[in-house]
């Protein structure tokens, strides 16, 4: 189930960077909203993505609810279905919405468009399920851990929530071992300490792409100065400046063997957006060349 | 108001744009608006251009007319810019248009992208003068010395023309983008919305605004709700509101202080806890707020529901319509391809009996205030025959599909009506699709 979970999710993430990349250069001012979903296939019936499958996968119980008739009152808000199954569904819901969530903040910063009402939207849902987890963590941390069958006595750290509350800066910890108790619960109280400041600089740059925007009262001083001759090679360096991809990448990559199965989504579209982002810069070096 | 409220039958009038799939970026509908006798609609669209539509208004006294709206001038609004600062283009898709009361025999509307407002002056020319003995055949000016007789020249008919041509741009004032403006009943000024900010116009002056709401924190890394809607009352000049994306609502007087941070009301309906969910903040951002025609309500859109204000109680809505509850199942995958950021609109019909609002699959939902109905119509070529009566749909969430049911499973997301429009005074209604406008009317018995 694990498994399937992960692979989903990453083919997904994998086969929507490897649309055409010209859609993007054709169309900068298309916002990474409408690109989404154009790339998703216009005019077409848009059945249900396989997260649907999973959805019905991992909720036997809610599928066979609704299919008795009941409309949206036993299955709300997507896998909340009832507290004795909410639990495993509960963290499988909130791991998948983390890790989407991570992927559209992480996309918007690659030069297009963005919408502030989405990025604070997605910004605060990010929040929540740290703030969830925090609480998760605090709670539920030993019974999970005791599912894993090891002791808590023998992990020095309770959890990634806990640990990490004396700095004072930080805002997110990702899910480790409580949530997935299958992986190698031995080095996970290494990972727990490394992983957080990934995590960190992923959220904190996100807020940062954010945060360019309040220096700019002054862009009408410069409405007079003709730049149009730069203007595609504008482009790259707004990816440059505006993108921290370097930065978050490298940390998540190297963290990626032991991580695999929390981040493996995130890790992974990373790893292919770093790709193809090299390969936009080429395509864009050639086009200001020629 | 023409027939009554509850026994409406709406029936297909017209339908305007491409009939091929394949939609052009360009013609994709942003803004659809009536002005304020329902004679003239106007659209705009994503590539920055302007249509507005006339309505025939011969045989309106006959049983069974057909109002048809045609062409009545089309023109670019804006054009695309880039702003060299942040390296973005700054994009022409018309966010909103507003009609201005008309006082003369000229039209005026403003219409904004996301950085620039500006005021459209359209009028009419069907008269030239003719006559003139000051002009030699090849068209120079004779020499004045030469011309011994005054000739006053006369206007002749001449085909109809329509001239619409800029009056007025506003730039400059927004770092963030536009979402909403609203002319105010003083008829001089306008408001102009974006994330963070509110700014006060004046009709007549272009090169400065009055800033009177401002939310942007210090610190933009404490930000966590963005403006997303605001208007002004339709009778009370100070009087304006805001939404914001966390699901409140702002009622505002320009009387209090210059900077209206702090509201006279708030308006915010606890949560329900037995509905929380990761997606909660997301579905109660408000999308589109509207002030009914009488003053006394305040309408909002929400992800999955429209909710009915009464100015004097803030601490609930006094209604609340469910629009598309099936898909409060589905949420996870709304949010991963992004329709769970669809901001949708809603719109009073004249006496504010009745609300309309758009959803998916071309879908769009009616409800009856005061005979607690509602019904779900929608926009499709295959109903495109002329005076043919809609058929309401149903929507089946789960359980065994009745015959003409549709399930939520085979709805067309990408297939989602935004914006929506109604006559002031009639039955009569403009129901944006992607790139194809319809108007439907009440059929008259």
């Amino acid at each position: 189930m694990h498994k399937v979970l992960s692979e989903t999710v990453k083919s997904r993430g994998t086969q929507r960077r490897n649309e055409p990349k010209t859609r993007r250069i054709h169309t900068p001012h298309e916002t990474s909203h409408e690109h989404l979903r154009s790339m998703l296939g216009r005019g077409v019936k848009r059945k249900w993505s396989c997260l649907e499958e999973l959805e019905a996968e991992s909720l036997p119980a809610a599928a066979e609810k609704e299919k008795n008739g009941e409309e949206g009152g036993g299955d709300e808000d997507g896998f909340l279905v009832g507290p004795s199954k909410s639990d495993m569904s509960h963290l499988q819901q909130r791991q998948l919405v983390l890790g989407l969530c991570m992927e559209k903040l992480q996309g918007y910063q690659a030069g297009m468009e963005l919408s502030l009402r989405r990025s604070v939207l997605l910004i605060n849902t990010l929040r929540q399920i740290q703030e969830d987890m925090q609480s998760d963590g605090v709670g539920t941390c030993t019974s999970q851990v005791l599912l894993n069958g090891v002791h808590p006595d023998s992990m020095p750290v309770t959890c990634p929530g806990c640990a990490e509350s004396d700095d004072g800066d930080l805002s997110l910890s990702p899910p480790l071992s409580p949530e997935f108790p299958s992986q190698e619960a031995n080095s996970t109280t290494d990972q727990q300490k490394s992983l957080p400041a990934a995590a960190i600089h992923t959220f904190s740059d996100a807020v940062n792409a954010m945060g360019y925007l309040s220096d700019l009262a002054l862009d009408d001083i410069f409405e007079d100065i003709d730049t149009s001759m730069y203007e595609t090679s504008e482009l790259p360096s707004a990816w440059v400046t505006g993108s921290l991809w370097p930065i978050s990448v490298s940390l998540w990559t190297d963290e990626d063997v032991k991580m695999r199965s929390p981040s493996h989504a995130s890790a992974g579209s990373l790893q292919s957006c770093l790709m193809d982002l090299n390969e936009l810069d080429h395509i864009m070096e050639i086009l200001v060349k020629s | 108001m023409a027939g009554p409220g509850g026994d409406m039958q709406w029936c297909f009038s017209q339908v305007k744009g491409a009939i091929d799939d394949d939609v052009a970026e360009a013609d994709i509908i942003s803004t659809v608006e009536f002005n304020h006798t329902g004679e003239l609609l106007a659209t705009g669209d994503k590539g920055g251009r302007v249509v507005i539509f006339q309505q025939e208004i011969e045989n309106k006294n006959l049983p069974q007319f057909r109002s048809e709206y045609n062409v009545y001038s089309t023109f670019q609004s804006h054009e695309p810019e880039f702003d060299y600062l942040k390296s973005l283009e700054i994009e022409e898709k018309i966010n909103k248009i507003r009609w201005l009361p008309q006082k003369n025999a000229a039209q005026f509307l403003l219409s904004t992208n996301d950085k620039t407002i500006k005021l459209w002056k359209i009028s009419e020319r069907d008269k030239r003068p003719e006559g003139y003995n000051l002009k030699e055949e090849d068209g120079r000016y004779k020499d004045p010395n030469t011309i011994t007789s005054l000739r006053v020249p006369v206007l002749i008919p001449m085909d109809l023309m329509v001239e619409a041509s800029p009056r007025r741009v506003f730039a400059n004032a927004h770092t963030y983008h536009i979402n909403s403006i609203s002319v105010n009943s003083d008829d001089e000024t306008y408001l102009s919305a974006d994330d963070l900010r509110i700014n006060l116009w004046h009709l007549e002056i272009t090169d400065r605004s009055f800033n009177i709401v401002d939310i942007k924190p210090a610190n933009m890394e404490e930000l966590t709700e963005v403006i997303t809607a605001a208007e002004f009352h339709p009778h009370q000049c100070n009087t304006f509101v805001y939404s914001s994306s966390k699901g409140t609502l702002r009622l505002c007087d320009m009387r209090a202080s210059a900077l209206c941070d702090k509201h006279s009301k708030l308006f915010e309906e606890p949560e329900d806890p037995s509905n929380r969910s990761f997606f909660s903040e997301i579905i109660s951002s408000i999308s589109d707020v509207k002030f009914s025609h009488n003053g006394r309500y305040m309408m909002t859109r929400d992800y999955l529901s429209v909710k009915i204000w009464d100015l004097n109680m803030e601490n609930r809505p006094v209604e609340t319509y469910q629009v598309h509850e099936y898909l409060r199942s589905k949420l996870c995958s709304l949010y991963e391809n992004d329709c769970i950021f669809d901001k949708f609109e809603c719109c009073w019909n004249g006496n504010d009996s009745v609300v309309m609002t758009g959803s998916y699959n071309n879908f769009f939902r009616m409800f009856d205030r005061g005979q607690r109905r509602d019904v779900t119509l929608e926009a499709s070529r295959e109903n495109s025959k002329p005076m043919q009566v809609l058929k309401p749909r149903k929507v089946c969430a789960g359980g065994k599909r009745k015959k003409d049911e549709i399930s939520v499973d085979s709805l067309d997301f990408n297939k989602k009506i935004l914006h929506t429009a109604w006559h002031p005074q009639d039955n009569i209604i403009a129901v944006a699709t992607t790139n194809n406008l319809y108007i439907f009317q009440d059929k008259v018995n």
